[in-house]
């Protein structure tokens, strides 16, 4: 029988926190694209430009009031991407059976992960790193160039495309895989809760050590 | 070359930066940089160089961070194949200010001062030395005697000796090519201020192929002039047609020996084409001992020295206006008001002109850096309300140390005291 139990993966801070990344980052990685290969008319350029730098501004607001605000949810964040375990390769070594599920519609048997998986935490730790790097070279490049050497400049532009490359490339496989898992891109975009059938078997390690049932039919 | 340039005359240079589109990230740093907004292209797109309103003067160049713009012209080659023809005698002319930067391309400290080994490599290299210092020296001798001709027309109604028109005051330096095309090209009823003097490089190709067709006994068409300096605005300055000064005297005295006019100067290389050029021939300058000038060309004063930075034109002018007004030496002879890297530096001096037995006091502004601080100056002088009676313009912040043409610092920038964030977005 099919449990109707959900859990809350995703509180309404993270999620705010989500929109927002989503309004600023979508954008700032196609204008980056158009900004890396320079395609469009002049003007059309300029527009890019003024869109990457509003969608930059967005970006720093958002990272920051998150971590002010939601600073807890920061700390749990960080403690669970950078929590490793011998099951972390054991997934990477079968790519967490996607590959299998998508190409050749065979399920195998998956290390037991927490409430990130090894390539989501693998993301995580991407985005986090990535991300912080984008915006303080960002905002140099942007409004404080003068304020650095020249060759520091240049090399906080080298840094800004390397990373803005590794996100947008790992964006693309994100993006696959969240509206792939689709009762996770619900929770998400639109309550924070995924059925607590599901977590269980995606994220058996978190349901067992963490999830705390408030009760038998709570949502 | 750029067909539809409109600012040029015939057989100039016409513009000697461009940018490089494909390295171009549109990221506006150059613009600001820039002292006549010559730089086009919107903030995201690819800029380019407007020919027309751009000064040559190479700032763009070394503070793009991405390396962008280039110069248009490179006669390394060129100069290292006049080298090896042995008819011919290449005269390197230095500029003040290469000899404290080349040191750095060839692994020195920076800063470092470097003339025995840079007149060593260049020996090495083939070149005979022509040090612009002199040449500055002749400049300051021009500058400081026409300023006060100038003066004394101005105070006492005294009348050219010769009957030619005196410019009126205040009576702006004429070293720099960049802030004389400026002047040519925005402020054109400023020209008769600006002093008439060559600059020290045009006066050093003069010599070069007049007085120094004795001193190395070739004829004028033999010798190869070589500008050596830390400005692309030079290269140029030595393309402008009417720098023939040395086949005109020639001509007329019956030395020239072809009816084709040559140049004062034949070619520029900067300070990073020196140290290409050095490389090229394998000729490592920090590894070289220390040589001297070779000829009287070679030799030169304190005042010549300080060319190369912001103020030193005006000091090396007052001195000499101050010797020749008074009869005495400035004392101390180190001016210190207009040294320093103040945007607008003003200073007083109340001398005594003994031919008048009266006292003058000389009002005197040093501006470097045009992009920030020339408006408000020129502004003044055109309104009529201008304090100043000598006006001394450098392009570059710093002064020709700073040059366009100088290596470029990556551990640096030109960016003065510039503090509040800069939100490009237009
Ligand atoms: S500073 Fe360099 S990269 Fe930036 S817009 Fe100017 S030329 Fe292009
Ligand atoms: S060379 Fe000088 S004047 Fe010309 S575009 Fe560059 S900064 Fe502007
Ligand atoms: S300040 Fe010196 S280096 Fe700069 S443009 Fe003028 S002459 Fe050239």
């Amino acid at each position: 029988m099919i449990s109707q139990k959900t859990i809350l993966k995703h509180p309404l801070s993270v999620r705010i926190f989500h929109y927002l990344l989503i309004l600023s980052f979508l954008p700032l990685a196609v204008t980056g694209v158009f900004l890396y290969f320079k395609p469009l008319s002049e003007s059309a350029m300029n527009l890019t430009m003024q869109i990457h730098v509003v969608a930059g501004v967005v970006l720093t607001l958002d990272a920051i009031a998150f971590f002010l605000i939601g600073f807890n949810r920061v700390v749990l964040f960080l403690k669970r991407i950078f929590y490793f375990s011998i099951n972390d390769i054991k997934w990477f070594a079968i790519l967490g059976g996607y590959p299998q599920k998508i190409l050749l519609r065979k399920k195998v048997v998956v290390p037991s992960m927490g409430k990130y998986n090894s390539g989501q935490k693998l993301f995580g730790i991407c985005v986090l790193i990535g991300g912080t790097i984008l915006i303080f070279t960002g905002w140099i490049l942007w409004a404080l160039p003068h304020l650095m050497p020249r060759e520091a400049v240049s090399l906080l532009g080298t840094l800004h495309t390397f990373f803005a490359w590794v996100l947008t490339l790992f964006l693309l496989v994100h993006l696959f895989l969240g509206i792939y898992m689709f009762d996770d891109f619900k929770a998400m975009i639109l309550h924070g809760k995924i059925p607590y059938d599901e977590a269980k078997e995606m994220a058996p390690l978190w349901v067992e050590k963490e999830i705390i049932s408030i009760s038998e039919n709570s949502y | 070359m750029n067909v539809a340039a409109k600012t040029y005359q015939k057989g100039e240079i016409p513009g000697v930066i461009a940018i490089k589109a494909s390295a171009c990230k549109g990221c506006d740093a150059c613009k600001r940089h820039c002292p006549t907004g010559a730089i086009t292209g919107s903030f995201g797109a690819t800029h380019s160089v407007d020919v027309d309103s751009c000064l040559s003067c190479g700032q763009c160049l070394i503070n793009c961070p991405f390396g962008a713009p280039y110069e248009t012209s490179d006669t390394v080659d060129e100069v290292i194949a006049r080298l090896k023809d042995r008819n011919t005698t290449v005269v390197g002319i230095i500029a003040p200010a290469v000899r404290v930067a080349i040191g750095e391309d060839f692994g020195l400290p920076a800063g470092s001062l470097v003339t025995g080994k840079l007149y060593g490599s260049m020996k090495k290299a083939g070149f005979e030395i022509l040090d612009n210092n002199f040449a500055a020296d002749l400049t300051i001798m021009e500058e400081g005697t026409e300023f006060i001709v100038r003066a004394r027309h101005a105070v006492f109604g005294e009348k050219s000796e010769h009957g030619a028109e005196i410019g009126p005051l205040p009576q702006f330096t004429s070293c720099c090519p960049a802030w004389v095309r400026l002047v040519e090209t925005k402020y054109p009823t400023l020209i008769p201020n600006l002093s008439s003097a060559k600059s020290p490089q045009q006066m050093a190709g003069t010599v070069a192929k007049t007085y120094g067709t004795k001193v190395w006994g070739k004829s004028a068409e033999k010798i190869y002039t070589v500008g050596i300096m830390p400005c692309t605005a030079k290269k140029l300055e030595a393309s402008r047609p009417e720098f023939n000064n040395a086949y005109e005297y020639n001509k007329k005295n019956g030395r020239a020996l072809t009816d084709k006019p040559y140049p004062d100067i034949d070619t520029v290389l900067t300070t990073r084409d020196l140290s290409r050029l050095f490389k090229k021939l394998k000729i490592n300058l920090a590894a070289e001992k220390d040589a001297d000038g070779g000829s009287l060309l070679a030799d030169y004063t304190g005042a010549g020295t300080i060319f190369g930075n912001t103020g030193g034109v005006m000091e090396a002018a007052l001195r000499t206006a101050y010797a020749v007004l008074t009869g005495e030496e400035l004392k101390p002879l180190e001016f210190k008001p207009v040294r320093g890297l103040k945007g607008v530096k003003s200073a007083s001096v109340k001398l005594k002109d003994t031919k008048y037995n009266k006292e003058v006091t000389v009002n005197v502004a040093v501006i470097h850096n045009i992009a920030e601080n020339i408006k408000p100056v020129i502004d003044e002088v055109l309104s009529g309300r201008s304090p100043y009676h000598f006006i001394e313009v450098m392009n570059c912040p710093g002064g020709c140390i700073n040059g366009g043409g100088q290596p470029i610092y990556g551990n640096g920038s030109s960016w003065l005291g510039a503090i509040r964030p800069l939100f490009a977005w237009k």
